[in-house]
Formats: structure tokens, C-alpha cells, sequence
């Protein structure tokens, strides 16, 4: 168990930047995730801390052990691969037992921490298999209990749950998050997937093109995020953003979007600086949005549905107003009594409280929404 | 579109395969391979005047006089020692040097490697005889003409290209994270390769090992030149009873026999290897 330091850490592949210039510092026991679409730099980084890549520059500490340049094994970390990495050629137990065969102890003391892990990741009946005889699911274990039978200062998982099936993954998820946390062993976990970072994470970082983006915990990359990548990133259905101009209306500011304006919440925009005239991105999110029957006071702007997706418990309804499209999530009951049909005329409300507003240059937020402003975040 | 008769409606069952005839064809091309080896074979235990009969003798008394002549007179079996010795050490050298290029090649990403890999392809492109003689004035410089080392060199030069090419679309086609794993595990990068590389490539090493001895154990050209009485191997001395005025015909079948029988009884042990090392890669993902 150790925490984990990273600064300015650059990893350069001839012209291309693959990571750049990465700090983090991760306390001991922390369940951290490198989030990002592929090629943004999270695997790259992840591999460096384990030593398998060697960063251009920066400095990694493992447990205040500066380990930038050594090799892998002198840096006592435990790692999972995306494809498993287990051994085809030796059984369940061969590959458990491998790290601690490396290490030599004896014979004793291997069967009895094989079996302890086998326990805890309930793999003791196929301790005996060749791994190429299991399910995917199995060999998800597998890998985890040879990751957990070290003692290891720190686990790194590599996309472990990529090759799940969307069942398996959930069991897995919570599984896992209750044995780190039953271990408590600090760990890096990398995923393109935003439902396993925000179900399991401490903390969240969000990278893009080799950047961190935002390392904050997951309510907070998701009620304040740092940019409009991050809010779309993550959630979902996608969050919605349009292009918009602020224009002065006679109820004060509003966001012009093209097709219809946006009610701000005057408070908000005094306190965030926004002037009329400025070009902007407004998002909001997909629950925000409240549909109903007909424009009318509660639903100002007027809509024509696109597609409507059932998911049981919530509809999704598509919108569009002019060039905008508006995704909508709310729950069955609530819009029972709408039209279901492409084409059927409705309308909808944005809700004020939880506008975001982005720059339309670098993408960066210019105002969080008022509901988060006010100390709901953890 | 319009050629499609749209009347015609599906069958009750699916239509049956009827491939019969492809056994024809095989037995065909069995028959066709395999009698004149048949026949050489039962020439080789035929007696001298049976052999030499100009029509076919299906039926005849076995003898073991042609074998006893080459073994016993012409020593044949010091040049069977030498083509066993110089197939084997050229084997093992072209397969551990080759090894480990092929390893390189695929994981190592250096200036020219492609480079290097197109080289050793084009090797295996030149014609052998084109090198002959300065190979020859080179092995009479080296004092290496007629030794066996010489040959074992010379075969484990030959056979590395091969070797090379083989062995490196089967080390790409090992994902690099069993090694990473193990080095993660604790393992320098020796002790991966040894542990977890090479037990995942023992069938694909195996098949190729196969493959190089039969080319070294028949390589007839350079064995012809660079030997004469002390390191000939089979193939040149077989081809001594194939030439001149009157051929003994069971003298040379039984040489055949000589020649051929170790590489089928070799094959048919390892057949199981080499059909999984060659499908390595292929039939598993």
C-alpha cells in the first residue's frame, strides 16, 4: 500500500505527444480512474507507472520510492490486462502462483495465498483448468486473484472489463469495488467506459489528446465539469449542447440558441459576468429538460419529436426545434400521456438551474450551473 | 434481376451434400504419389536378377542383398552418421540463432529492422549454385572442404533466413502482455521470454525445427561439392548408384529406402506437432 505521485510526466512517440505533462497525486488506498476515449493517453500512462513504457520526461513516485526509469519488477506493482495476460499454457493455479513462484517462496505458503485469493474471487473449482477451457467471465477472476496474491503497493487494471458482456460487468463492478475496498490497496484503474469510472471511482481523472482534463471526484466531473468535453463525455444520454449568443430580452438575459431563446437565471449570470453579445455553447443535461403536451407557459419552446426510445423506466425523447436537436430523459410515468409518434407536435423547458454555459473557442466552462453553485456537491 | 425465376419456392429440407467424389479424387492422387515410391521400395528388396528383369516383377523372393552390399562393402552407414550429425547440429544452430532474430524482428522496433527482415527474405531468393564456387574457395582457405563442420556451418547459414521468417510472424502473433504480465509478475526479461514465450511457441519452434532438418538432411548441391570421402552425406552418396552404364536397380532402391525411411518414420511421429505448429495462431484466438 502506497500513495502514487506523478509530475509532469510527458510520454512523446517521435512527433506524436501521447501523454502530456500529467500530474496526479493519489492517496493511499484511493480507487483512481484514467478515463478517456482511445488514444487520449490514459493506457500510455498507466503502462508507464508500471514501468513497461518509459516516460520522455517527469518523475513517478510509488510510496515516496522515486520509480520513473526502473524496471518493472523493482517497482512492486500489480497489474491486470485488458486481454487477461494469463498463461495458456499453465493452469488457473500455475498462473495465480506465478508472481509468488517468481518471487520464491516456498511451496506451503504459495498453495496457501492461492487459495486464500481463490476464496475471495471464488475461483477455487477451476483452480486446476487451463485458462483457454473458461468463459471470459472466469478469466476475469483469474486475472484479479494473480493481481491480488502479491502483496503490491499498487494494483493497475488496464480495461479489465472490456470483453464482459454488459451482465457480467455489472456484477463485476460491484464486486470489485467492495474488494478494494476490503483490501484498501491504493489503484489505478483505466476505462473509455464513463458508467464504470462513475459507479466505482474515488476520484476521476479525464483525459483527451494526452491532457488531464479534470481529477475530481464523480459527482463533481459530473455536476461541475471543467469543460464541454468532460460534460459530454460523461452521463448518460449525452449532455445537450447547442450554440448560443446572450441577448437581453425583457426578462433579462437569455441565451438566443437560433430557433428559440433560453431563460437564464438572472442571479447566476450577474455572478458568473455574462454580457449580452457574447457567443457561447449551452448545455444541459437530457434530465433538465421537461417535455410536455403543448407550448404554454410551463413549456415555452415549441417541438416536433424525432424518435422516441423507450428504456422502461425512463423515455428518452428526441426533439427538434429548428436546427437544434434536444435529447430529453424523464421517467414513464411522468410523460405517459404524450405523443409517441414521429412528427407529433410538443413542447419543452429547459431548466434554468441547470444551464452550463462553455466557451465556444476552448470549450471551457464559464458557468457551472446555479443548482451546483449552491453546496449540493459532496 | 430479371433472370430470377420468382415461382420456384424453397425445398422441404435443406439440399444434401454429395462430395463422394472428392475420395475418388483423393485416392487418385494417393495412388499417383505414392506407387513409384512403392516400387523403388520393393526394388530395394529384390535380388539382382529380379531387379535387372525388363518386365515388372510384382511378385518375387525378398533378399537383403543390396542392403547387405551398401552396408557392409560401401559403408554406407558412415555417410547416413554424417547426414544424421550435420542435420542435426545445423538444426539446432539455424533454430536457437534464428530464435532469437526472430524475436528481435518482431518485438523490437530499431533502425532498419525492415530492412534486415527484407534481407533475410532475399536470401532465401538467391539460387544456391550461384554461390557455389566462392563458397568452395572460401572452405578451401578455412580448411573446411570434406569436414563436418564445415557443412554444419555452411547448412546452419542456409537454414537461419528460413528459420528468421517463420519464427517471426509467429512471435508477432504472441501478444506482447503475456510478457509484459510476467515482467509485472517480477521477471527480468530473460526469464519471461524463457518461462512464458517459449513454452507458447514450443509447437510453432517445433514445426519449423522439422521443416529445416528435412532441408538439411536432402540439401544435395553444396554436400556434392565440399565433401569427398570424409563428411559425404547421403544425398551425394546415393547419387553414385544413379549414374554410369549399367544402374544397379535394387543397389539403388535399397539406397532410397536408406535415404527416405528415416524422414518418414520422423514425420509420422511429429505429424501431430507440425499440423498444430503450423495451424499456431490461426485455429486459436
Amino acid at each position: 500500500m502506497a500513495d502514487l505521485t506523478i509530475s509532469s510526466l510527458n510520454k512523446v512517440f517521435g512527433n506524436f505527444r501521447a501523454v502530456d505533462d500529467v500530474n496526479i497525486a493519489v492517496r493511499d488506498g484511493e480507487f483512481v480512474f484514467l478515463l478517456g476515449p482511445s488514444g487520449c493517453g490514459k493506457t500510455t500512462t498507466l503502462r508507464m507507472i508500471a514501468g513497461l513504457e518509459m516516460p520522455s520526461s517527469g518523475r513517478i513516485e510509488i510510496g515516496g520510492r522515486n520509480v520513473t526509469f526502473l524496471r518493472p519488477r523493482h517497482r512492486n506493482v500489480g497489474m491486470v490486462f485488458q486481454d487477461y495476460g494469463l498463461y495458456r499454457h499453465m493452469t488457473v493455479f500455475g498462473n495465480i502462483a506465478y508472481p509468488l513462484q517468481v518471487r520464491q517462496m516456498d511451496k506451503a505458503t504459495i498453495a496457501t495465498k492461492v487459495g486464500e485469493v481463490a476464496r475471495t474471487m471464488q475461483i477455487e473449482a477451476i483452480l486446476k483448468k487451463k485458462p483457454d477451457k473458461l468463459p471470459a467471465g472466469q478469466l476475469q477472476r483469474v486475472a484479479i486473484a494473480r493481481m491480488l496474491v502479491r502483496d503490491a503497493n499498487i494494483f493497475l487494471m488496464d480495461e479489465p472489463m472490456s470483453h464482459l458482456d454488459a451482465q457480467l460487468r455489472g456484477q463485476m463492478r460491484s464486486e470489485l469495488k467492495h474488494i478494494q475496498k476490503s483490501i484498501g490497496t491504493t489503484t489505478i484503474f483505466v476505462t473509455h467506459d464513463q458508467l464504470e469510472a462513475m459507479t466505482m471511482a474515488d476520484r476521476i481523472i479525464v483525459m483527451k489528446d494526452g491532457r488531464m482534463l479534470q481529477f475530481a471526484t464523480p459527482r463533481e466531473i459530473f455536476e461541475r465539469p471543467a469543460t464541454e468535453f468532460v460534460s459530454s463525455f460523461v452521463g448518460e444520454p449525452q449532455m445537450n449542447v447547442l450554440d448560443c449568443v446572450l441577448a437581453t430580452s425583457d426578462r433579462g438575459l437569455v441565451a438566443d440558441c437560433g430557433a428559440f431563446p433560453v431563460a437564464l437565471d438572472q442571479a447566476w449570470c450577474t455572478a458568473s459576468g455574462l454580457r449580452p453579445g457574447q457567443t457561447l455553447r449551452l448545455g444541459i443535461r437530457p434530465e433538465h429538460v421537461s417535455v410536455g403536451a403543448a407550448t404554454g407557459a410551463d413549456h415555452p419552446v415549441e417541438a416536433e419529436l424525432y424518435s422516441f426510445e423507450p428504456t422502461g423506466a425512463e423515455n428518452l425523447y428526441v426533439l427538434r426545434a429548428g436546427a437544434c436537436e434536444v435529447t430529453t430523459r424523464n421517467s414513464t410515468t411522468d410523460t405517459a400521456h404524450l405523443g409517441k409518434t414521429e412528427g407529433t407536435r410538443l413542447a419543452m423547458r429547459f431548466d434554468p438551474e441547470w444551464v452550463y454555459l462553455f466557451d465556444s473557442g476552448t470549450g471551457r466552462t464559464v458557468a457551472q450551473a446555479a443548482a451546483s453553485n449552491r453546496g449540493s456537491r459532496s | 434481376m430479371s433472370g430470377i425465376d420468382t415461382r420456384i419456392t424453397s425445398p422441404d429440407a435443406p439440399p444434401v451434400q454429395r462430395n463422394g467424389w472428392v475420395y475418388l479424387v483423393l485416392i487418385f492422387v494417393c495412388v499417383l504419389n505414392i506407387l513409384p515410391y512403392v516400387w523403388v521400395v520393393m526394388t530395394g528388396f529384390m535380388d539382382k536378377a529380379a531387379a535387372a528383369s525388363p518386365s515388372p516383377q510384382w511378385i518375387f523372393t525378398p533378399s537383403l542383398e543390396a542392403f547387405q552390399l551398401l552396408i557392409q562393402e560401401k559403408g554406407i552407414m558412415k555417410n547416413f552418421m554424417n547426414s544424421l550429425i550435420v542435420s542435426v547440429a545445423s538444426t539446432f544452430f539455424s533454430v536457437t540463432i534464428g530464435m532469437f532474430c526472430a524475436y528481435a524482428i518482431a518485438r523490437y522496433d530499431f533502425a532498419g529492422r525492415d530492412d534486415v527482415s527484407f534481407w533475410v527474405l532475399t536470401n532465401r531468393m538467391m539460387p544456391p549454385v550461384a554461390v557455389l564456387i566462392p563458397i568452395f574457395v572460401t572452405f578451401q582457405t578455412l580448411k573446411l572442404l570434406d569436414t563436418l563442420p564445415g557443412l554444419i556451418i555452411l547448412y546452419t547459414a542456409m537454414q537461419l533466413p528460413f528459420v528468421v521468417w517463420m519464427l517471426t510472424g509467429y512471435f508477432r502473433d504472441i501478444p506482447r502482455r503475456y510478457e509484459e504480465s510476467a515482467m509485472v509478475d517480477g521477471d527480468t526479461w530473460f526469464q519471461a521470454f524463457r518461462k512464458v514465450t517459449l513454452p507458447l511457441m514450443m509447437p510453432s519452434i517445433t514445426a519449423t525445427a522439422i521443416f529445416v532438418m528435412i532441408l538439411s538432411w536432402n540439401e544435395f548441391a553444396f554436400a556434392t561439392f565440399l565433401t569427398s570421402t570424409e563428411a559425404k552425406t547421403m544425398p551425394p552418396a546415393i547419387m553414385a548408384y544413379s549414374i554410369g552404364a549399367n544402374i544397379e536397380w535394387n543397389v539403388l532402391g535399397a539406397a532410397v529406402v536408406l535415404i527416405t525411411a528415416p524422414l518418414i518414420l520422423f514425420v509420422l511421429v511429429m505429424q501431430r506437432h507440425l499440423i498444430s505448429g503450423l495451424s499456431q495462431g490461426v485455429a486459436r484466438k
